[in-house]
């Protein structure tokens, strides 16, 4: 009963995620509304850990295997797929050096702004 | 044959055994390219073209599987809030952090298509690759991407992150645990934490905390910036 119920809440967060999403005048989508809404009931203490956590701990550790049928679908873009996969390749690897570095000098900075990791930045 | 494969229950097997394989593989191997998605992902397309397989039989299984991506976006939250302790001692980096990283992101890669000449919809598929699966197919849904190129960006950009991490570190001078686990997070999401999680729990729970924080950025991004 413990799980259904966690299972019940989860979706039900969701639901209503679903339902703001359609309220809203902007494209923000549904599963990110999902998970600042239960942030903010966890962080106000409507809902504790217990009400959701076998059952959240169940879908993160399980996250990858819900993206299978999504990769899957890339079958039916083969053609576009292997037109630009050249540039989807070039694309992957210069941006993850470039966000990498970007985001590790920018917190170096701040870190030494704040007077905090002297010695060891 | 076809009318054995024409049941929901035939798609989420399949799923599961070339997942289930993909597990094995990289357990056995130790190799970050035998990620466990990508695996389960090439054998599924190969058992349904060997066997002349309808993508719609797949499918009836496969939308199954799917309606649990965006409870499974949502329980970031709960990852996000065991950890609120870290959030609160460290609010200014990470931040600072997540929003320069997914605005690099956003900014390399429309960049970068502009340059290559790739149209609209291929662009908005990769915009938001280096975040988190469910977030980026969200954010490449809304404005016009197809979802299956974008699962296939995130899934790259993952692998090519956290093979490049440990060069990357030294090739920036990271010392601090805290700036590589957030570096290494905003670059390549969930792929790249398990990466920060073998370099040090203080890594491993930033990378995790850069995931969601980045996931947010990049979705109030893309609505100013599209």
């Amino acid at each position: 009963m413990k799980l259904l119920c966690q299972f019940g809440v989860i979706f039900g967060v969701c639901w209503v995620s679903q339902i703001l999403e359609s309220l809203l005048p902007v494209p923000f989508p549904a599963s990110v509304i999902g998970m600042v809404l239960l942030f903010a009931l966890l962080a106000t203490g409507v809902l504790k850990l217990e009400h959701v956590r076998e059952k959240a701990d169940f879908l993160l550790a399980n996250m990858a295997f819900f993206f299978l049928p999504a990769g899957v679908n890339a079958m039916n873009y083969f053609d576009l797929l292997g037109s630009a996969l050249v540039p989807l390749l070039v694309i992957c690897l210069a941006t993850t050096v470039l966000v990498f570095g970007a985001t590790a000098l920018s917190i170096k900075l701040t870190l030494r702004l704040m007077g905090r990791g002297k010695g060891h930045v | 044959m076809s009318e054995w494969t024409n049941s929901p229950f035939f798609g989420v097997a399949v799923s599961v055994a070339a997942f289930w394989i993909g597990v094995k593989l990289q357990k056995k191997t130790g190799l970050v390219v035998c990620n466990p998605l990508l695996v389960g992902v090439i054998l599924t397309v190969g058992l349904l073209l060997a066997l002349d397989i309808p993508y719609e039989h797949y499918d009836q299984g496969g939308s199954l599987i799917n309606l649990f991506l965006s409870p499974a976006t949502a329980c970031l939250a709960v990852a996000i809030y065991s950890k609120v302790q870290l959030l609160k001692e460290n609010w200014l980096p990470i931040l600072v952090g997540c929003v320069v990283g997914s605005l690099v992101s956003m900014g390399s890669v429309l960049g970068l298509c502009r340059l290559f000449g790739l149209d609209e919809a291929m662009t908005a598929s990769l915009l938001p690759k280096s975040v988190t699966t469910p977030i980026a197919v969200s954010v490449a849904q809304a404005h016009g991407g197809i979802p299956s190129i974008t699962v296939v960006a995130v899934i790259l950009t993952g692998i090519l992150g956290s093979i490049l991490a440990p060069l990357l570190i030294r090739l920036f001078r990271v010392k601090d645990p805290i700036a590589a686990g957030l570096s290494i997070g905003a670059c390549s999401h969930a792929v790249g934490t398990s990466k920060a999680l073998e370099l040090g729990e203080t890594e491993g729970a930033m990378s995790g905390l850069a995931i969601g924080v980045c996931g947010l950025v990049t979705v109030i991004f893309s609505l100013v910036l599209l």
